[in-house]
């Protein structure tokens, strides 16, 4: 075989090996270091609506500015093991606002009315004050404008509302608009089970 | 078996007449043009008005919020505006993703239907209409199926190359000395048509002519051939005109249709003998050839092989 | 930590009661407190309440991610068989077609191999960055398959390829000279690439997604901005054949350094052609020079095979209409 090599084809060939040494390596050392799946996420430990500021102040809202998605792919989430299910939720009402004739709150708090409240558990109709309520965020409603984080969290709510990327719409983009925008980086890439396992449990700071 | 598949839609579809398929392809591009162009403006409007809106609205809902705060009565009305923003929030970005189905839809119906009309025209024009036939009438419209029938071997009217009783009627004219070599060869060529390898040993065993007299004056002249001639004779101009104009691919073009074997300057079925001159003399029609007594020029590799069959369709009708 | 909680928390409260002293009960906030310290949990509360699961949509399974690495890798074999093989164009076109279709607009044009430059040079430079197989995996393939067939990719795979090859009506041939210049660009928009996904976390940016013309296109949504240069460049595209993939796309510029050492090719075959030059009016991307096959800006589009009187299936087409009519059909 070799003897019907010209001098040119021979070169022809080693050139082409040793691209594909040179590029095979390369990808080795990649994979090596390689994680499986890799998804957005939020780490609602470090979030500044989670995090900072009083409630009713300047709410940061770049997730939904900023995502790629028409209504952004970051949905505000409530984790009903941690929700205090009051009657007057700060994240639903606007605690600032006015108090009607039934003495709540007359201003809610999202601009998008996406939270509905319903009474739960054996409910004494005469003493509303006393009954539990549950709080569901209607995800085609909710754009992430993080309002809702902000009234939840400690010390005025238990902060059960968080803010959580939907991978189901998130489109997984190289370069998440988002997290360039993110003032504390809470936006980061993670395997997928750590993105869950962070969803439920309180998140690092 | 890449013959089977037509690349365009214009030539896939050449039952249908042309001008009908040019106006089906219009009849389906403006419709979709305009569509494309209703929805890109309609999209810049949707994006425009939800711009402009976008503060106004914020600053209202910023009010009633302000008045909400001291007097409870302005509260419904603030749970009503949020409630109409974001339903006519929703209702932008259904009625967006609606048109922009419809602008994807209509712009690929309307490239499919531009690439169909781009592709009725000629992509290039067909080569035969521009090249020049000489002393000929003008051609009659050939029936499509013809050039297959044209190409036929026609009868032979050659003498056989068996019958030697000529070669020793020439003999007997001309003489048998050594000097009698090229008018015995030219007179056997008239007959034949070239010089048969039989005719050429009866002439050594009749004549004093020897065998290699016979080989090195047949070789030496180009009027004499030792091979047989097709039934035509083709000859293609290598002048430097033709030459510039490219005959080499018009010889090349025609050696390869009529299959003639490398080294050979006859086909097969012996029909054509292709032969490269210097000058045709006729430099304004290069390239050129002449097919027997026909002269065909502004040839080119596509045309080339035309010629011969439209030869044939004239001399066969 | 808990100290700077209750600090805060006596902020909130002393900020809230000044509200409430001076201001009347009715037509005023509420008096408003923290309503419970702990979660009640079911049994608490009573009445069959179950508490409901966090809502936790799923992200796309692994296994598709493994598949389209392997259709990448398929449809890249069939292209370069179609096109080197078979020289057949109508096949191509629905690669190219189906391609468009699931690359662009199913799978939304990302992460795609000219995107993850940035993050192979990231995983190079950043110890910390981990890049997932899969984005390892669609750099490689292609560039790989460049060194031994040529750019396959380009061809009929890339969406944004194929949606600029799809919109081509009738391209206008670029002077060389300009083409050679703008072809300049595509290293400017390498270096530039490479300079910012090598800058540190905080300064990093991803520029080739940033200006990814088509990718709002394939989503049917984003910056209206982008929308807009992305319709702008598809319009160019219908005269000028693929602007983007021969003057900006830093990718096709690795594929085509990689066609150098290529051991196949798109070829005009020499002893089979007739120096018509028709392969050369049929490349929309300038890409055959003195009837001869420039591999490293071929994109593996197949005109030529398809306009070749030789090998094309033009001939019996053409020689038909002409010998039905007199004029040869040049209407």
């Amino acid at each position: 075989m070799s003897e019907g090599l010209t001098r040119r084809e021979a070169m022809g060939h080693a050139a082409r090996g040793l691209a594909a040494i040179g590029l095979g390596v390369t990808a080795f050392h990649l994979i090596r270091k390689a994680d499986g799946q890799i998804v957005w996420q939020l780490d609602h430990g470090r979030c500044v609506n989670s995090r900072l500021g009083a409630v009713g102040v300047n709410t940061c809202n770049l997730c939904t500015s900023e995502c790629v998605v028409a209504q952004s792919a970051v949905r505000a989430v409530n984790d009903f093991s941690k929700c205090g299910r009051c009657y007057i939720c700060p994240a639903y009402y606007n605690v600032t606002s006015a108090v009607d004739e039934s003495g709540l709150p007359s201003e809610k708090l999202c601009p998008r009315d996406a939270i509905t409240r319903t009474m739960i558990g054996d409910a004494d109709p005469e003493d509303p004050a006393n009954n539990f309520y549950e709080y569901v965020i209607d995800e085609t409603k909710c754009d992430g404008c993080g309002k809702c984080v902000m009234g939840c969290k400690e010390p005025a709510g238990l902060g059960s509302i968080r803010l959580a990327v939907r991978h189901d719409l998130c489109v997984d983009c190289n370069r998440c608009a988002i997290a360039m925008a993110c003032p504390d980086d809470a936006f980061t890439q993670a395997s997928v089970e750590e993105a869950f396992e962070r969803l439920e449990t309180k998140g690092g700071t | 078996m890449s013959q089977i598949v037509v690349p365009t839609l214009g030539h896939r579809l050449q039952s249908i007449p042309r001008s009908w398929q040019r106006l089906t392809a219009l009849c389906i591009a403006a419709p979709a043009g305009l569509i494309v162009l209703a929805c890109i403006g309609m999209l810049t409007w949707s994006y425009a008005t939800a711009r402009i809106r976008a503060p106004h609205d914020e600053q209202h809902v910023l009010e009633l919020q302000e008045k909400a705060r001291t007097d409870a009565a302005f509260a419904s009305e603030l749970a009503d505006e949020q409630a109409m923003q974001t339903e006519f929030r929703q209702q932008r970005a259904a009625k967006d993703a609606r048109i922009t189905l419809m602008l994807l839809l209509a712009s690929t119906a309307f490239v499919a239907s531009m690439k169909w009309l781009v592709s009725l025209r000629d992509r290039f024009v067909p080569l035969q209409s521009q090249f020049v036939q000489l002393r000929l009438p003008p051609r009659a419209p050939a029936a499509a199926g013809s050039r297959s029938s044209a190409l036929r071997r026609p009868e032979s009217g050659e003498v056989s190359a068996i019958d030697l009783s000529h070669v020793d009627r020439i003999v007997a004219e001309i003489g048998r000395s050594a000097e009698a070599a090229i008018p015995i060869l030219q007179a056997i060529q008239s007959i034949y048509r070239y010089l048969p390898d039989d005719a050429l040993h009866r002439v050594c065993e009749l004549t004093e002519i020897t065998p290699a007299q016979i080989a090195g004056t047949s070789s030496f002249y180009k009027q004499l051939r030792r091979t047989p001639i097709g039934e035509h004779f083709v000859r293609v101009c290598h002048g430097t005109a033709c030459h510039v104009a490219g005959a080499r691919q018009v010889t090349d073009e025609l050696r390869r249709h009529l299959e003639i074997p490398e080294g050979a300057d006859t086909d097969t079925q012996q029909r054509f003998t292709l032969d490269e001159v210097a000058c045709l003399g006729c430099c304004s029609l290069a390239p050129v050839l002449m097919i027997d007594e026909h002269t065909s020029g502004r040839l080119t590799s596509l045309s080339a092989y035309d010629a011969l069959q439209t030869f044939l369709t004239e001399q066969a009708s | 930590m808990i100290a700077a909680w209750r600090f805060t928390a006596l902020v909130i409260t002393i900020l809230l009661s000044t509200t409430l002293w001076t201001s009347s009960a009715f037509g005023q906030p509420a008096p408003y407190d923290r309503p419970v310290d702990a979660a009640p949990q079911a049994k608490n509360i009573g009445g069959g309440y179950i508490t409901p699961e966090v809502q936790k949509p799923l992200p796309r399974s692994y296994w598709l991610e493994v598949l389209d690495v392997a259709l990448l890798a398929a449809a890249m074999i069939l292209v370069s068989w179609l096109v080197l093989r078979r020289r057949n164009r109508a096949w191509l076109l629905l690669v190219t077609i189906a391609s468009l279709a699931y690359f662009g607009f199913y799978r939304e044009g990302c992460v795609c191999p000219i995107g993850s430059i940035q993050n192979v040079v990231v995983a190079l430079t950043d110890p910390e960055y981990s890049i997932p197989i899969f984005v390892t995996a669609i750099f490689f393939l292609p560039l790989f398959m460049a060194l031994f067939v040529g750019r396959a990719f380009c061809g009929g795979v890339c969406p944004l390829g194929a949606i600029q090859e799809l919109v081509l009506l009738k391209p206008v041939r670029v002077p060389r000279r300009l083409d050679r210049t703008l072809g300049l660009l595509k290293y400017v928009y390498l270096a530039l690439a490479i300079w910012y996904a090598a800058q540190p976390i905080a300064d990093r940016d991803f520029v080739i997604c940033r200006f990814d013309p088509f990718v709002s296109i394939f989503r049917r949504t984003g910056f209206a901005h982008m929308i807009g240069i992305g319709i702008g460049l598809l319009a160019l595209s219908m005269f000028v054949g693929r602007p983007y993939c021969r003057y900006l796309c830093p990718y096709g510029e690795l594929l085509s350094w990689c066609t150098r050492f290529a051991s196949r090719g798109v070829t005009i075959t020499p002893d089979k052609e007739i120096d018509c030059g028709l392969c050369a009016d049929a490349c929309p991307y300038g890409a055959i020079e003195k009837n001869r096959a420039v591999r490293k800006s071929c994109l593996y589009c197949a005109r030529c095979y398809a306009s070749c009187p030789r090998t094309g299936p033009m001939v019996p087409t053409v020689r038909s209409e002409a010998a039905a009519s007199p004029d040869g059909g040049r209407s």
